[in-house]
C-alpha cells in the first residue's frame, strides 16, 4: 500500500462529496426578528445567495438559532446532501458553537460551517440605508460562501494530561491551591524560593476585617501542606526551566542546599553557638538572626538552614556541627536538580512590598521613627522583636501619637514616586493597625492621612466605622513632608486638611508609611519561563479579565494571589481555590481537546529556514538549526494564532481552518466588484473583530464600504494577502489587532507591526500612497474607536480614484511577474 | 465667594477643557486633590489666599469667573516645590501660567505684572542695566550687556501683550465689569 496512513485518515473524514467533487452549500439568512430584517432585505440576500457558485439551497427565516431554525438546517443537510453550511446572522462569537453543534448532529464536520455577520457588522451599523446595507449583506454572504467552499473537515487533537500539578510560590495562595489539589487526589509539587513557606501572610500580625491572628490561621495550613502525602514540598528551591505544553510540562527545579538534613529537630542549639549575627529578613531587619537559623517559629519545613554567604565556613568555625547532637549539619550538601513531569502549573508567586527609601520627603531610613506598615506588623506582633510592644526605634518608648500616611508608593503617576495603581489592601490594613494600637494603648492619639478610604469589601465599612468610633482621626490630605525634631526625635508633619482648607502642622512620636505592593522583581524571569504576559503594571495578565480570571493565556497555566494583581488574603485564597478547580478540570478529564486551528507544515515546500519557529510566541514549533530538518509542530502547545503561517515565505505552512486559500477567497470575493470603493479589513478575533461587534451592539453608524475578514490574530495576516487586495484593486486595506501589550497570543501582534511597516516601505518604494494601508490597535471595548477608524478609512477611499487603483494593481502585479 | 454656596447652574463644565488646551494646562484633569501641593507651597504657608489645590478644584468644578477674575492666580512664585512632589504630574506652576494666559485675555491682569511688562518694554529686560552695572561687569572681565528692547518689542508686537496691559486691546468680558478684584 503506497497510501500513507495520514492520507487515508484525511480521506476518511471527508464528507460524501467525493462523487462530484464540488461542495454543496446551504445558505440560511436570518432576520433576527427585525434586528437584521429592519435594515436589510433578507429575502433579496437569500435570492442573491442562490446565484453564488456551489450554493445548492438558500432561504431566509425569522430566527435561525431557534429550535425550528436548527432543525431546518439539520433536515436539509440530509435531504440535499449539503457538504457546507453558511448561516448569515449574528457574530460568530455568539452562535458559531450553536450551529457547529447542529451541523455535527446532522453528521457534518463542524469545521465545514461558516458564518456571515449580518447583524453586528451590517444591519445595526447601517440602520438608515437599507439599499447599501442589503448590498453589503450580499457581499458578506458571498465572502462566507467563497470561504466555505474551501473549508476542510478538521479533527480536534486530543492530548493526555498528566495528573500532577506544579505550584510556584508557597504563600497563602500557593498553599491553598496545593491543599485543594492534594485533597482532590493529585500529586502536587509546591516550590518555594525561601527556606519556609508562609509568604507575606506569615509576617502580618492580624488580618482585616475580622482581626484574626494571621499566623494562627495560617500555621495549621502550612503544617498540613508540609505533611500532606500528596504534596512534595520543595522549599528553598527555584524553578529553573519549563518545557512542554498543556498537560505535559517538563519542569526543572533547583533545590538549594540547606546544609542541614531532615534529622534536624529544630532544637535551636546550633543557633545558640553560632557567632555570626545578621539582620533577620522575616522581621525586616528589626531583629537579628544567626548564620544557621530557622526563619520563624512556625516555619515549614522546620529544618534549620545555613546562610552560606554569611557563615564563616567549616575551616574557621565548626561550632554548630560540634553542638548538634543529631549530627544533622552537613556542609557537603550540594544543589539538587529535579526533573518533574506535570500536567498543570499554578503561578502563585506573590508580590514585593514597596520600598519608600526613594521618597526623600518622608525620610524613611533617615529618621528612625518613620517605619513602614510591614515593619509595624512585626513590632505589634507578640512573636516579633519587641514582643508585641509598639516601640519606636529611636528610644524604645511607646509613642503617644502615631500617624499613618496612606498611598505611599500607590496611585502615583510619577515613576520614581511609586505605581499608578491602587494597592488595594493599604486602607484596610491601616484601619486594622490603628485599631490594634487602640486595643493595646487606648490613650494613643492616632491620625490617618489619606486621600480616599477604600473600604469596599465585606465587613470593611464596619471596621472603618469602628476605628472612627474609637477616636482614630482621619484627615483628608497627603502630607507634603516629614521633619524630625532632633531633640525629641518626634516627627512633624506638614499637610493641608483638604476638607477645611486649613494648614496643619502636627507632631507625632511615630509615623507609619502605609506602603503599597508591587510586582516581584523576578516576575520577568517567571514570565519568560512560562511564556506569560504582564500588564503595564507588571502583574501577570489573565486570559480574560472577566470570564477567565485565573487562566493564564498559555493553556494549562493558572494564576492566583497577588501575582495576578494586588489583593487581600481572602481574595488570594478564593483565587487559589479557583485556580485549583480550573487545574482540576483538566486533570480530572485526563485529556484535553485542542481546537483545530494549528499549522500543518508541508514537507515538500519547506526550506528549513526556521523563520516560523522564531515568530511562534508559544515555542510550539520545534526547529533544530544544526539538524536542518523540517520543523515539528507541538499541536498541544500551539494556540492557533497563525503568525507562523504568515511568516513562511514559501507557502509551506497551511493553517488549519484559516488557510491562505480561504482567506484569499474572501479577499477575492470582496474585490470582485467595485473594489476601488471598498476597504478590505483584517480584524483579529479577540480584540478588533470584537470591537467591531461592540460598535454594532452600540448601534454606532459608519459608512458601509468596509468588509471584514476575521482571523484569529492580526499576526495571521501575511504581507502577500495585503498585496493581493491591492493587486485586485482594493481602495484601502486595514489591518487591526489587539493593543500591543494585550495580544491574545502573547506578542504575535508585534509581527503584525513589523509586517505592516515592511509593507509601508514597499508601497512607498513603488510610489503607492502608504496611507491606503492602515494599521490600528482596537480593543474589544473600543467600539467607538473602530467606528471612527472605519470613517477614516472611508475618507481615504474617497481620495482614491479608479485610475489610482488600476495603477496600483499594475505596479504590484508587474512585480509579481518579475518575482 | 469662598463661603458662599456654589450654584451648580452657574458652573462652566467646559472650563477644564479650555485650560487643558492651553500649553501647560494639559494635565489639569489628572489632579485627584491629594493636597500634597498645598501642604508643600511656601506661599500658602504664609498667605491664606493662595492655595494651588483649591484653585485646581475650582477650575475642575468650572468656576470660571471666580478663578479667572481673582487675584490669587497671580500669587504663585513658581518655586516648583509642588511640581517636585505632585504624584500625578499635574505640572502646577505651568498650569498657573495657562490660567493666567486665559485671565489676561479676559481682561484680568495684576498691577505687578503690568509693571513687569512696562519694564520689559522699556529696557528689554526686567532689571535695568545701566552704566554702573556695565562698568562693574567689565571690571570683573564680563562682557557688557546691551538692552535689547527691539527683540522684546517684536514679541510684544505679535502677542499684543502691552496693548492688553495698557487697556488698548479689549479681551473677553468675563472680568470686564469687576476688573481686577
Amino acid at each position: 500500500m503506497s497510501e500513507s496512513k495520514e492520507d487515508a485518515a484525511v480521506k476518511a473524514t471527508r464528507p460524501a462529496e467525493g462523487a462530484t467533487g464540488a461542495p454543496r452549500i446551504g445558505v440560511y439568512v436570518c432576520h433576527c426578528g427585525l434586528n437584521i430584517a429592519g435594515s436589510v432585505d433578507c429575502h433579496a440576500v437569500a435570492e442573491h445567495a442562490k446565484t453564488l457558485p456551489n450554493v445548492v439551497i438558500a432561504s431566509d427565516n425569522r430566527y435561525t438559532c431557534s429550535e425550528p431554525g436548527q432543525e431546518q438546517i439539520k433536515k436539509e443537510i440530509k435531504e440535499h446532501k449539503l457538504t457546507r453550511v453558511v448561516v448569515a446572522s449574528c457574530t460568530p462569537r455568539l452562535h458559531e458553537p450553536t450551529f457547529r453543534t447542529a451541523c455535527k448532529d446532522a453528521g457534518l464536520n463542524p469545521y465545514l460551517f461558516e458564518m456571515a455577520n449580518l447583524r453586528e457588522h451590517c444591519s445595526w451599523v447601517h440602520l438608515h440605508d437599507r439599499g447599501a446595507a442589503t448590498e453589503k449583506a450580499k457581499d458578506l454572504v458571498a465572502m462566507a460562501v467563497a470561504r466555505a467552499a474551501l473549508l476542510e473537515p478538521q479533527e480536534e487533537a486530543e492530548v493526555p494530561v498528566i495528573r500532577r500539578a506544579l505550584v510556584i510560590g508557597g504563600g497563602v495562595a500557593g498553599i491553598q491551591a496545593s491543599l485543594d489539589l492534594a485533597q482532590a487526589g493529585y500529586k502536587v509539587f509546591l516550590v518555594e524560593k525561601d527556606p519556609s513557606i508562609g509568604g507575606k501572610m506569615a509576617q502580618i500580625d492580624k488580618t482585616f476585617p475580622t482581626m484574626d491572628c494571621s499566623i494562627c490561621i495560617l500555621a495549621p495550613k502550612m503544617a498540613e501542606a508540609g505533611r500532606h502525602p500528596n504534596i512534595t514540598l520543595l522549599a528553598y528551591s527555584d524553578v529553573a526551566d519549563v518545557k512542554g505544553y498543556i498537560g505535559n510540562f517538563k519542569v526543572t527545579v533547583k533545590k538549594h542546599p540547606r546544609y542541614v538534613t531532615k534529622d534536624c529537630t529544630a532544637c535551636g542549639d546550633c543557633a545558640k553557638v553560632c557567632p555570626v549575627v545578621v539582620p533577620n529578613e522575616f522581621d525586616i531587619g528589626l531583629a537579628s538572626r544567626r548564620a544557621i537559623y530557622s526563619p520563624f517559629a512556625q516555619a515549614v519545613p522546620s529544618t534549620y538552614v545555613v546562610d552560606i554567604r554569611n557563615c564563616l565556613g567549616m575551616n574557621i568555625c565548626r561550632r554548630c556541627v560540634e553542638k548538634c547532637e543529631r549530627k544533622a549539619i552537613d556542609f557537603d550538601m550540594a544543589e539538587e536538580t529535579l526533573e518533574l513531569d506535570v500536567g498543570t502549573i499554578i503561578v502563585a508567586t506573590g508580590v514585593d512590598a514597596f520600598d519608600p527609601t526613594a521618597l526623600k520627603d518622608y525620610a524613611y531610613g533617615v529618621y528612625p521613627n518613620v517605619i513602614t506598615s510591614l515593619e509595624f506588623e512585626r513590632l505589634i506582633n507578640a512573636g516579633g522583636p519587641s514582643g508585641g510592644r509598639l516601640v519606636r526605634p529611636s528610644d524604645m518608648a511607646i509613642p503617644k501619637e502615631v500617624a499613618f500616611i496612606q498611598c505611599v508608593g500607590s496611585r502615583k503617576r510619577v515613576n520614581e514616586k511609586g505605581h499608578p495603581y491602587c494597592s488595594n489592601i493599604c486602607c484596610m490594613n491601616t484601619i486594622k493597625d490603628a485599631l490594634l494600637i487602640k486595643e493595646h494603648w487606648p490613650e494613643t492619639k492616632i491620625t490617618v492621612y489619606y486621600m480616599d478610604i477604600r473600604a469596599f469589601g465585606k465587613g470593611f465599612e464596619d471596621l472603618y466605622n469602628r476605628a472612627k468610633e474609637h477616636g482614630v482621626k482621619f484627615i483628608r490630605g497627603i502630607p507634603a513632608e516629614i521633619e524630625q525634631d532632633n531633640t525629641t526625635m518626634d516627627l512633624v508633619i506638614r499637610s493641608e486638611d483638604t476638607d477645611s482648607g486649613k494648614m496643619l502642622v502636627r507632631s507625632y512620636g511615630m509615623v507609619v508609611l502605609s506602603i503599597g505592593i508591587e510586582p516581584r522583581q523576578d516576575n520577568e524571569v517567571v514570565q519568560k519561563l512560562l511564556t506569560l504576559s504582564r500588564t503595564s503594571d507588571g502583574f501577570f495578565l489573565e486570559a480574560h479579565p472577566k470570564l477567565r480570571p485565573v487562566d493564564a493565556p498559555t493553556p494549562g497555566i493558572f494564576l492566583c494571589g497577588c501575582a495576578e494583581g494586588p489583593k487581600d488574603i481572602k481574595d488570594s485564597v478564593t483565587q487559589a481555590s479557583a485556580a485549583a478547580a480550573r487545574a482540576n478540570i483538566l486533570m480530572a478529564q485526563g485529556k484535553v481537546r485542542v481546537e483545530a486551528l494549528t499549522p500543518v507544515i508541508i514537507d515538500e515546500l519547506c526550506k528549513k529556514c526556521g523563520a516560523c519557529a522564531k515568530v511562534c510566541p508559544y515555542h510550539a514549533i520545534e526547529f533544530d538549526k544544526e539538524k536542518k530538518e523540517v520543523p515539528g509542530v507541538i499541536t498541544a502547545a500551539c494556540a492557533g494564532c497563525g503568525t507562523c503561517g504568515a511568516e513562511c515565505a514559501f507557502g509551506a505552512i497551511s493553517m488549519r481552518h484559516f488557510s491562505d486559500e480561504t482567506l484569499n477567497a474572501e479577499i477575492d470575493a470582496i474585490t470582485a466588484e467595485d473594489a476601488c470603493r471598498k476597504t478590505v479589513a483584517f480584524c483579529c478575533n479577540w480584540c478588533s473583530y470584537a470591537g467591531a461587534d461592540f460598535a454594532g451592539v452600540s448601534r454606532m453608524q459608519y459608512p458601509p464600504n468596509i468588509r471584514i475578514i476575521r482571523t484569529m490574530c492580526s499576526g495571521r495576516v501575511a504581507e502577500k494577502m495585503v498585496l493581493r487586495a491591492f493587486q485586485r484593486g482594493a481602495g484601502a486595506v486595514l489591518v487591526a489587532g489587539c493593543h500591543l501589550q494585550d495580544c491574545h497570543y502573547i506578542n504575535a501582534n508585534y509581527q503584525t507591526l513589523k509586517r505592516v511597516e515592511r509593507l509601508w516601505k514597499k508601497l512607498e518604494q513603488k510610489g503607492i500612497r502608504k496611507e491606503r494601508l492602515q494599521l490600528a490597535w482596537i480593543s474589544a471595548a473600543e467600539g467607538e474607536r473602530f467606528a471612527s477608524k472605519v470613517k477614516e478609512m472611508a475618507r481615504i477611499v474617497d481620495t482614491v480614484t479608479k485610475e489610482e487603483c488600476d495603477k496600483t494593481a499594475q505596479l504590484l502585479s508587474k512585480e509579481k511577474k518579475e518575482g | 465667594m469662598a463661603d458662599d454656596v456654589i450654584d451648580a447652574d452657574e458652573l462652566d463644565p467646559g472650563f477644564k477643557y479650555e485650560i487643558s488646551k492651553q500649553p501647560g494646562g494639559e494635565n489639569l484633569k489628572l489632579c485627584f486633590q491629594c493636597g500634597t501641593c498645598s501642604g508643600t507651597c511656601p506661599v500658602r504657608a504664609i498667605n491664606d489666599k493662595y492655595n494651588p489645590r483649591r484653585i485646581i478644584r475650582m477650575a475642575l468644578l468650572g468656576m470660571r469667573k471666580e478663578v479667572l477674575c481673582s487675584d490669587f492666580i497671580w500669587l504663585c512664585s513658581t518655586c516648583y516645590a509642588c511640581h517636585e512632589r505632585c504624584p500625578q504630574n499635574v505640572r502646577i506652576p505651568e498650569l498657573m501660567f495657562a490660567i493666567r494666559n486665559i485671565a489676561l485675555r479676559e481682561g484680568n491682569i495684576h498691577p505687578v505684572y503690568k509693571g513687569y511688562v512696562d519694564a520689559l518694554d522699556g529696557h528689554g529686560r526686567l532689571l535695568e542695566v545701566g552704566e554702573f552695572e556695565n562698568e562693574k561687569r567689565v571690571k570683573y572681565g564680563l562682557p557688557p550687556i546691551a538692552e535689547e528692547k527691539e527683540r522684546v518689542r517684536k514679541i510684544f508686537h505679535h502677542t499684543r501683550i502691552k496693548d492688553r496691559t495698557d487697556g488698548k486691546l479689549k479681551g473677553g468680558e468675563a472680568c470686564a465689569t469687576e476688573g481686577s478684584k
